[in-house]
């Protein structure tokens, strides 16, 4: 299976707290990672240092061998590498397909000047990428919404729409942050559908935070914990199920 | 989904008020002709404004800085350096966009919210001192005259060769900004209003998204400013005070924040209504007033939002189907 992210000796310390201690791990093409940990973990940290939003310390992430560490979180996410946000990333105010189409953004053509005239070489990428966008929203029947607010959809709407939006532009790696939280257990099993076949069948590398247990058991190839920023178990969903320093990580010493 | 018939009807609509208004001059006399010109200034004047406060949801209150700039730009080309007025709009656009850049630049530094707009008020207000204090080029109290000119044989004085000038230009600018509102590009800038952290996620470079509207807003106005040097033929600081900030912001809410329809109705109607209270001599502004107030507490998303309602033709999409 091709690597396609190499996360390196991550570190992350905002004066002398550190958030995310020396995290190392590697992100195949196919394959669905979770990160589970209690609240303070560093989970959330560790999406931020990946998408550049939070400069890391130390340590490294790298894409296809490309370094991403350097970069800002637009350049990161044309490289490839995007993400959903745990309390909602969508634009309320614009349509669901507006929606998708902002996902589709470094894919549309024409220059700015293109684009003021009016020319057609804008407007035709534009047109494109409106029924690619359409196709998308088809395939998760969602294409009658299509003029809907995206304010105006139900919460497990509203995630699926970020999740259309956030592989619009087909990237290699993908991050859920907490996917599934607030959904109806209807909406999960959909969640969980659509990220096996954003894995299995588009090869897409998932890094996944969630909370629900059944979930991430069900979904994930390999599990990694952390507690208070740091790294304490790594393994196969059954692996993590028995392991001891998990089991405190949660519960507390026995 | 607008249907086929909805869109050409829409374009039908969009290019049938401007040919129409072609003939205005033929109903009009001078007076309502001279009010006519001032709606489409403000026209864009709204328009600049709308895009920056309302679609990239920016605290910032430059316009009447960037207006200033484009009609004393426009005044001073043309009264010391000799230009034609016609060829002094576009330099006043350019000069309004570098406005457009300098107030950008305090929201790139992170200067938000209320911050940003106190600091673009002074902006303004620097910009008035400015004109005030530097008399050899800008008169001074006294403002500048614009000088005496003649295009096509008839002079710039006359208000029916202004108004088929202003409404060209009105007609352009309104055009070209629909074009940016409706592609990747307007998608970007109200992504940025309501979200600018997953905007970033998405591979938009919000700092240039944000520049980029200044920019274009500062070159509308700025345009505007130019017009309305030769609109009243005489530039003086105080057309570029407080009051002018309040009355644009006043047409922009009035009309529909963020909406191009209401930029255009917010404009044309606060322009048209202190006419016709005329009516009741001491009286106008507490009317005026009083209307603005009322339409807001009926309408708080302004009059654009009440076409909207009556018919899916006035609703405003930024993504555009047809090539």
């Amino acid at each position: 299976m091709t690597e396609l992210l190499q996360v390196n000796g991550l570190s992350v310390r905002f004066s002398g707290l550190t958030a995310l201690d020396d995290v190392s791990f590697t992100l195949e093409e196919g394959a669905v990672r979770a990160v589970i940990g209690p609240n303070g973990a560093g989970k959330s940290t560790l999406f931020n240092a990946i998408s550049g939003y939070v400069t890391p310390t130390s340590g490294t992430v790298h894409l296809k061998g490309q370094e991403l560490t350097t970069l800002t979180p637009h350049e990161i996410a044309e490289q490839g590498v995007r993400r959903t946000f745990q309390n909602g990333g969508l634009f309320p105010e614009l349509t669901v397909l507006e929606n998708v189409l902002t996902g589709l953004h470094a894919q549309i053509e024409g220059s700015f000047l293109d684009i003021l005239l009016g020319r057609s070489k804008a407007l035709k990428s534009e047109a494109e990428n409106i029924h690619r966008a359409r196709e998308l929203l088809k395939l998760m029947s969602m294409d009658h919404m299509a003029d809907t607010r995206a304010g105006d959809l139900s919460g497990g709407q509203q995630r699926i729409v970020e999740i259309v939006r956030t592989v619009a532009s087909d990237p290699p790696v993908l991050l859920l942050d907490e996917p599934a939280v607030g959904l109806s257990p209807v909406a999960r099993a959909q969640m969980m559908e659509i990220i096996h076949r954003l894995a299995g069948e588009k090869g897409v590398g998932i890094l996944l935070i969630e909370h629900a247990v059944e979930l991430v058991m069900a979904a994930a190839d390999r599990i990694l914990v952390m507690a208070a920023g740091a790294r304490i178990a790594e393994g196969t969903p059954e692996e993590i199920r028995e392991d001891r320093a998990v089991l405190e990580a949660y519960l507390g010493h026995s | 989904m607008p249907s086929s018939r909805q869109r050409s009807l829409r374009t039908w609509l969009f290019w049938a008020v401007p040919v129409l208004l072609l003939l205005t001059p033929l109903a009009t006399n001078a007076y309502t002709q001279f009010i006519i010109n001032g709606m489409l200034i403000s026209i864009l004047v709204t328009l600049g404004f709308t895009l920056v406060i309302g679609n990239l949801g920016q605290l910032a209150f430059a316009n009447t800085a960037f207006f200033g700039i484009g009609a004393y730009a426009s005044a001073i080309l043309s009264a010391k350096m000799g230009l034609p007025w016609i060829m002094t709009i576009p330099l006043a656009g350019a000069l309004g966009a570098l406005g457009g850049f300098l107030a950008s630049s305090a929201a790139l530094r992170g200067i938000r919210s209320y911050y940003l707009a106190i600091i673009t008020l002074a902006f303004g207000e620097l910009m008035r001192w400015a004109y005030l204090h530097t008399k050899p080029l800008t008169g001074g109290t006294d403002g500048l005259p614009l000088p005496r000119e003649t295009m096509f044989g008839i002079s710039l004085s006359d208000d029916t060769l202004k108004f088929y000038i202003f409404l060209a230009v009105t007609v352009v600018l309104v055009k070209a900004t629909l074009n940016l509102l409706r592609s990747r590009f307007g998608r970007a800038v109200m992504a940025v209003r309501e979200n600018e952290v997953a905007t970033a996620s998405l591979a938009i470079p919000t700092a240039r998204v944000i520049l980029t509207t200044f920019i274009w807003s500062g070159f509308v106005v700025g345009c505007a400013g130019a017009l309305f040097a030769r609109h009243v033929g005489h530039v003086f600081p105080e057309s570029f005070g407080m009051l002018h900030l309040i009355a644009s912001f006043a047409m922009v809410l009035v009309g529909g924040l963020g909406s191009v329809l209401g930029a255009v109705l917010g404009a044309v109607i606060l322009t048209a209504l202190p006419e016709y209270l005329r009516a009741f001599p001491g009286m106008e502004e507490l009317f005026f007033g009083l209307i603005v107030a009322a339409v807001l507490v009926a309408m708080p998303m302004g009059l654009a939002s009440l076409l909207r309602r009556l018919s899916p033709i006035f609703v405003e999409r930024y993504y555009r189907e047809e090539s």
